[in-house]
């Protein structure tokens, strides 16, 4: 009996039942060099809740994560939702398309509150990227979200108030945003795997231009 | 240690000699003496009806075992009434009204040693046994039990006919490997009949006329060759036939008293007399002409009703007995190899009319839990306007299930099925809404705010090739080159900014601008703006414009993100 559990632990093998409980994989690529560089993963962390904490929508958050996104629409295997959970705006189709973002795989969710259909969007496993901009901060949900996002393989990306930052979160990276002289500085509040940081981003690029000039 | 084996070869050999005279005394059977007589062809058919076995499930108490539950215990299995109503101590009879008197049609066991017979009128048997329970005939119960007992044979083969009033028909040759042979099968058959409280009659033979004639006779038999049928049926008395009663009245007075009798009848005499019908039947039944059978198609819906004792009031119980419902669809359809996309509860009430409660699905499913779980949404959300009496359950036309492939690996698992994409989509609408969730799709368009429109969620099925891809890329691409800088995220309606300079949280920096839009002018919505880039005191990028003419208010539309 010793031997076959011995033989089960050789590392060739793997079991199907262990599937997925493996070592974090290499993150998403920002598309930012200088923030790859501050993210244990070299990216966004595919596996666990991603908080961002500003209070101005508009600073470049979204910004942000637009080279993410269009990455994620051209990888070809993934065909899952882009779900867009309680947006505060209208996200504006030809300009999400001018960034190669495939606007017919997003799904906008108007839920209140958000978070019941992010967990839902999360462990439906249909999605590629879950975004939801959340209104409240409620720790228990939060732990609900972040499980939800340990399990499932999708990017999840939180929006909340800067105000929130005081509260410890479960999230596996905290990003707080501001804007400061046209630019963008993003500190690093908590990161698994690396340690705080505050980054000057400058100004970031238009994201429809970047995207052409990254692709022809 | 060679005596045990050599002796064991010698029984072997005597087995087989004994086999060999039985082989070559049944081969020239009158089956295939009239086979040579009559062509190559008729043979080829013979031989081709042999390659058939045909069950008679011949249900002689039928009338009284409708009155149970025997149906639905059939699909579902369970507990068994019909039977008590078989054996019940009390003596019970039903009858019917035939040619303007109330008739005995059937009456159970007490009620038979008490003298009453089928076709007895009604006040004969009451004057034999005043306490006897008369009940009507329910036909359509009938009819539904033998439609049940019909589905229930389609568990074991796909080739079922009804023969009404009373027996059903399966072609079991293609089953027998599968269920363990002839006698494996016949005695899961009847061991789940008799279960179900039910008191079959079984007749198998190669031709399924044969088979019913059998069964008709009360006798139970097992008959896999065809050229032994002409042989057995000849001992089977002509009533079983179930020919019009004129005609085994004739044969009766021509001294014909079993199908043997009546085989030995000069062909053409009996095709004069009786009309050819009979002489075709009989040449079915032996295999000599072919038998084709109508196809059983079990019914095309399910519907099922519960009622609740005592009336429910909330919820919670109310999807308890859903639930226990919904198990029955997926079995029923799941037995059927069918999937639906829509079902509809309806909850009676005593006095309200009732409340109905229809589930669409994004995909066809025969799933259970992906039906309890919008089922739960919907439940959360419904208002009961008083307690429910009954519980009825309908479901949507039925469509072929196509099976799934699986994937082993989980890594390769992160392309999400289409079939969880529109799953997810259900189960948003089941709570939200159906305009609460949607997708979006860019328009041809100048104006920023028709430049946009909701559109249904679409999944396109994955593993689209490298070079469609590149075809939707550019397809995506080429109308939506933007032509100046655009913001990704627009107002629902543009906002109004107060003050003769544009200010939104502080007064607005101009970035870039004027970008001049000007279109419309030949749908009623002209607009003619210029356009800014602007930037407040927070760093929030905006997208502002000032309408051209007197006035020049200034609006936000569009936030940059």
């Amino acid at each position: 009996m010793s031997s076959f559990e011995d033989l089960l632990r050789h590392p060739g093998l793997w079991l199907a039942r262990e599937q997925g409980t493996g070592t974090q994989p290499p993150g998403l690529p920002t598309g930012f060099a200088v923030l790859d560089r501050c993210l244990p993963g070299g990216g966004w962390p595919r596996r666990g809740l991603i908080e961002i904490l500003t209070d101005h929508h508009g600073i470049g958050e979204l910004s942000l994560l637009v080279p993410a996104l269009a990455s994620l629409c051209a990888e070809d295997a993934a065909e899952g939702w882009l779900a867009w959970v309680s947006p505060p705006y209208q996200p504006y189709a030809p300009a999400l398309a001018a960034c190669r973002i495939d606007v017919q795989r997003v799904l906008l969710i108007r839920a209140q509150p958000a978070e019941w259909a992010m967990e839902q969007a999360l462990r439906s496993g249909a999605c590629s990227i879950v975004l939801a901009w959340s209104s409240s901060g409620d720790s228990s949900v939060l732990r609900r979200l972040q499980l939800a996002a340990e399990q499932s393989c999708c990017l999840a990306v939180l929006f909340r108030r800067s105000s929130g930052a005081r509260e410890p979160s479960p999230a596996v990276l905290r990003l707080a945003l501001e804007a400061n002289h046209g630019g963008l500085t993003v500190h690093i509040l908590k990161s698994r795997g690396g340690r705080p940081v505050s980054l000057q981003m400058g100004r970031l690029p238009d994201p429809a231009d970047a995207m052409s000039g990254n692709t022809r | 240690m060679t005596a045990p084996l050599a002796g064991k070869h010698r029984v072997a050999a005597t087995a087989a000699l004994r086999l060999e005279p039985a082989r070559t005394q049944t081969s020239p059977g009158p089956a295939d003496d009239t086979g040579s007589r009559v062509g190559d062809d008729r043979r080829m058919r013979a031989r081709a009806v042999r390659r058939e076995l045909w069950l008679a499930v011949h249900l002689p108490q039928l009338m009284l075992e409708s009155l149970g539950e025997a149906g639905s215990l059939l699909l579902r299995g369970g507990r068994p009434e019909g039977r008590v109503l078989q054996q019940a101590a009390s003596p019970l009879a039903i009858v019917d009204q035939q040619r303007g008197s109330r008739i005995v049609c059937a009456c159970n066991d007490s009620a038979t040693r008490a003298g009453i017979q089928a076709g007895m009128a009604l006040n004969s048997a009451l004057a034999l046994l005043p306490e006897l329970e008369v009940r009507a005939r329910a036909e359509r119960r009938e009819r539904a039990l033998l439609e049940a007992l019909a589905g229930w044979g389609l568990g074991f083969t796909p080739r079922v006919s009804l023969e009404r009033p009373d027996a059903v028909l399966l072609e079991l040759r293609g089953s027998l490997q599968l269920f363990g042979g002839v006698a494996a099968l016949l005695q899961r058959m009847r061991a789940e009949l008799q279960a179900a409280g039910l008191a079959p009659l079984l007749a198998l033979t190669p031709a399924p006329l044969a088979s019913l004639w059998f069964a008709y006779a009360g006798v139970e038999t097992r008959l896999r060759r065809s050229d032994s049928l002409a042989g057995r049926l000849a001992a089977l008395p002509i009533a079983c036939t179930r020919w019009p009663e004129r005609s085994l009245e004739l044969l009766g007075d021509m001294g014909v008293r079993t199908l043997g009798d009546c085989m030995r009848l000069p062909r053409d005499g009996l095709a004069r007399r009786l009309g050819p019908q009979m002489l075709q039947m009989l040449d079915r039944a032996t295999g000599r002409l072919p038998d084709p059978r109508p196809a059983f198609v079990a019914r095309e819906h399910f519907r099922a009703v519960r009622q609740l004792e005592p009336e429910v009031g909330d919820v919670g119980r109310l999807e308890i007995a859903a639930t226990t419902m919904l198990g029955e669809l997926c079995d029923f359809l799941r037995r059927r190899g069918c999937v639906i996309q829509s079902l509809e509860f309806r909850l009676r009430h005593r006095a309200a009319p009732a409340t109905r409660l229809p589930l669409h699905f994004a995909q066809p499913t025969a799933r259970h839990e992906d039906i309890a779980v919008l089922l739960h949404e919907r439940l959360l959300q419904l208002a009961l306007s008083g307690p429910v009496r009954a519980l009825q359950l309908q479901s949507g036309p039925l469509t072929p299930a196509r099976s799934e492939t699986g994937v082993l690996l989980r890594e390769a698992r992160h392309a999400a099925s289409p079939g969880d994409a529109l799953r997810l989509v259900e189960r948003l609408r089941a709570r939200l809404g159906v305009a609460a969730v949607q997708s979006l799709r860019p328009l041809a368009e100048h104006r920023p705010e028709s430049a946009w429109c909701l559109m249904e969620p679409v999944i396109r099925p994955s593993g689209t090739s490298a070079s469609q891809r590149q075809v939707r890329d550019e397809a995506l691409q080429q109308p939506w080159a933007l032509h100046g800088t655009r913001p990704l995220w627009l107002l629902g309606e543009p906002q109004l900014l107060p003050g003769k300079r544009p200010d939104f949280g502080g007064e607005l920096v101009l970035e870039e601008g004027p970008e001049r839009i000007e279109s419309g002018w030949w749908d009623g919505r002209d607009v003619t703006r210029d356009y800014y880039v602007a930037r407040n005191p927070a760093g929030v990028r905006l997208w502002v414009y000032r309408e051209r003419g007197p006035g020049g208010r200034w609006f936000l539309q569009g936030v940059f993100g």
